[in-house]
């Protein structure tokens, strides 16, 4: 059985290595350099220990404008651990049912349960394995990034640690499943990644905020400063509002900010004295960058977890007989 | 009484399939001895591939039961899976494999499997083994899945519709190959197959299946000395309700009727002639109140 899965399975399996190679080799290409021009003294402008601040900040542009591209190929790679998934998942039943094949693999003295179990415990493990490589790569390639801007936000969260292997599961068992409804390879491909889609989304900007009530920084307003400071002080913090308050706590809305202004003028005194002359304080809701591998467990569990009720209904389905 | 069960290679009792709301099978009951090879004719949509299916596991029924030596197929056992040859219409393949690796998928996939006697059924064939089976002609292609199904040295072969896309030379050279088992190892065979004229030279049982129901089956010698075609003078009767009459035609002058009399002597002025398997076929075919009722005597009385 297992060499069956194996000859039958390897054209995708070995795509997928295929394009994991390809990209492994990019990453390495544009991650090394990128690595090596993280040096010292960028890495002293972010832990605060810089002696000079105006060569840090220099070296920092730099580097950002080096690196600016990286960020957007990284938001491209969402896709992989779909396409991994899906690719392996979608013909597993799918093609036996669009060729007849399906007749003679569960004539043969292999009851189909067990034909199914061992394939999709086979092509689960692939899965996994490749999705996992994948999020090794880019967890590597990462570090500056990381290092940088955080790993809480969407281009670095959903490429790296547990969730693309809970992604690349839930794009297998969606496609098993809709191979098994649509019967052919490419609609049940199609109709995964859109449900795909809808999903991933749905649980990036609905679900994940609420994975852990956020926490809220409160700050009064320096007086006299240039400017007023925005998130949390530690880039790595996952901010997903900010705005002021006034003296009981009550949040302003945007035209009480703006209307600040015209009143610091009035009252001839720089904004930020004003604002604090007046206890208006600056609240920011985050979650702190520790927080990462908890969101990890919660939504690679949350996917995982679909792709057992679907895989659980394929197996119902092939056992009761209804293809 | 427990060897006689033995014997049987499939039993179904009141075998019923549905699809949603469409009835596929309905009531079917039905007995096949071992070592006969029957064939189960119908027009399209008569629920053949569903019975066939039922018989093999593929299916589970609605309602009623399935036996095959006594086993359930339905219950997918690897035991009764090995008892079971068949091969599904179209024969279909893995087309990306070669043949060899056909032949490995069936070694890794059954309890026996004779490797040996298959590579020389493809050998005498010229099949060549490292040929990918998309690349087979569809004869050829016939041959492979047949080897396939024989090399698990069924006791109960089941193939559905195994001539249909063949030519007439494959068609023949098939048949070939599938008595040769026959003979070989007094497997038990049943196919569906509306090609009439070949049946006869091959099959010694029938199974007529019409609307989901079975409307005759049984040993085709018997069924032809059961029957008979009476031709008398042009009848005004309403003889579809007379049990014994499976069919009348009427002609300007007389009327032909298909009878199940068992052979006792017709009413005067009536004249008997045998009838051959496809006018038996076509006549419950034809008609779908038919069914198998048994011997009736009755038919004088209707003819008068």
């Amino acid at each position: 059985m297992i060499w069956l899965t194996w000859r039958q399975h390897r054209g995708e399996a070995l795509t997928a290595f295929a394009v994991l190679a390809v990209l492994s080799a990019i990453l390495l290409a544009v991650g090394l350099p990128m690595h090596a021009s993280f040096n010292h003294d960028i890495v002293q402008c972010i832990d605060g220990s810089a002696v000079d601040r105006e060569v840090c900040s220099t070296n920092l542009a730099v580097f950002e404008k080096s690196s600016g591209f990286a960020t957007a190929i990284l938001t491209l790679l969402n896709v992989l651990p779909f396409l991994i998934g899906a690719l392996i998942g979608a013909p597993l039943l799918a093609r036996e049912l669009e060729t007849g094949t399906w007749q003679l693999a569960w004539t043969q003295a292999v009851p189909r349960m067990r034909w199914l179990v061992v394939k999709v415990v086979a092509l689960v493990t692939l899965t996994v394995v490749l999705t996992g490589a994948f999020a090794a790569l880019i967890t590597w390639f990462r570090q500056p990034l990381d290092a940088l801007y955080g790993r809480n936000e969407l281009d670095g969260f959903d490429v790296e640690g547990l969730v693309p292997a809970g992604y690349g599961l839930f794009a297998f068992a969606l496609g098993a499943a809709a191979g098994g409804v649509l019967r052919r390879s490419i609609p049940a491909f199609t109709a995964s990644l859109l449900a795909f889609v809808a999903v991933r989304a749905t649980v990036a900007s609905m679900l994940r905020p609420h994975y852990q009530p956020p926490l809220t920084l409160v700050e009064n307003i320096d007086a006299g400063s240039h400017g007023i400071e925005i998130g949390t002080g530690n880039r790595a913090d996952w901010t997903l509002d900010e705005g002021f308050a006034d003296a009981t706590g009550q949040r302003l809305t945007r035209t009480d900010i703006n209307s600040f202004d015209d009143m610091a003028r009035n009252a001839g005194v720089n904004l930020t004295t004003y604002m604090h002359n007046h206890d208006i304080q600056r609240w920011v809701d985050y979650h702190p960058a520790s927080r990462f591998w908890d969101f990890q467990y919660i939504e690679a569990g949350i996917f995982v977890g679909l792709a057992a009720i679907l895989l659980a209904l394929v197996i119902w389905r092939v056992k009761r007989r209804a293809l | 009484m427990t060897t006689v069960m033995a014997d049987l290679a499939v039993r179904t009792e009141g075998l019923d399939k549905r699809y949603g709301r469409t009835w596929a099978l309905h009531d079917c009951t039905l007995t096949l001895p071992s070592g006969r090879v029957a064939a189960l004719v119908g027009p399209n949509g008569a629920g053949k591939t569903t019975l066939l299916r039922l018989l093999v596991g593929l299916l589970a029924p609605t309602r009623g039961s399935v036996e095959v030596f006594g086993q359930s197929p339905t219950t997918n056992t690897a035991t009764v899976l090995s008892r079971i040859g068949y091969l599904a219409q179209e024969h279909p393949l893995y087309r990306r494999f070669s043949v060899a690796d056909l032949l490995r998928f069936g070694r890794a996939c059954n309890l026996r499997f004779d490797s040996g006697l298959a590579r020389r059924r493809l050998d005498s064939l010229g099949i060549p083994l490292d040929r990918k089976a998309g690349a087979l002609s569809s004869g050829q292609q016939a041959q492979v899945a047949l080897a396939l199904a024989l090399a698990k040295r069924p006791e109960l072969l089941v193939l559905d519709e195994p001539l249909a896309s063949l030519d007439p030379l494959a068609r023949r050279e098939f048949l070939q190959t599938l008595m040769g088992a026959v003979a070989d190892d007094g497997v038990t065979v049943v196919f569906s197959s509306h090609v009439i004229g070949e049946l006869e030279r091959v099959c010694d049982h029938l199974v007529v299946l019409n609307h989901g129901r079975i409307a005759l089956s049984g040993d085709i010698e018997t069924l032809l000395a059961d029957h008979r075609l009476l031709v008398g003078p042009r009848t005004t009767n309403n003889l579809d309700h007379t049990p014994s009459v499976i069919e009348a035609t009427h002609a300007e002058r007389h009327t032909t009727m298909l009878v199940r009399d068992g052979g006792a002597p017709p009413a005067p002025g009536w004249q008997p002639y045998p009838v051959s398997l496809e006018e038996l076929i076509l006549g419950y075919l034809r008609h779908p109140a038919a069914h198998d009722t048994g011997h009736a005597a009755e038919h004088s009385e209707a003819a008068a």
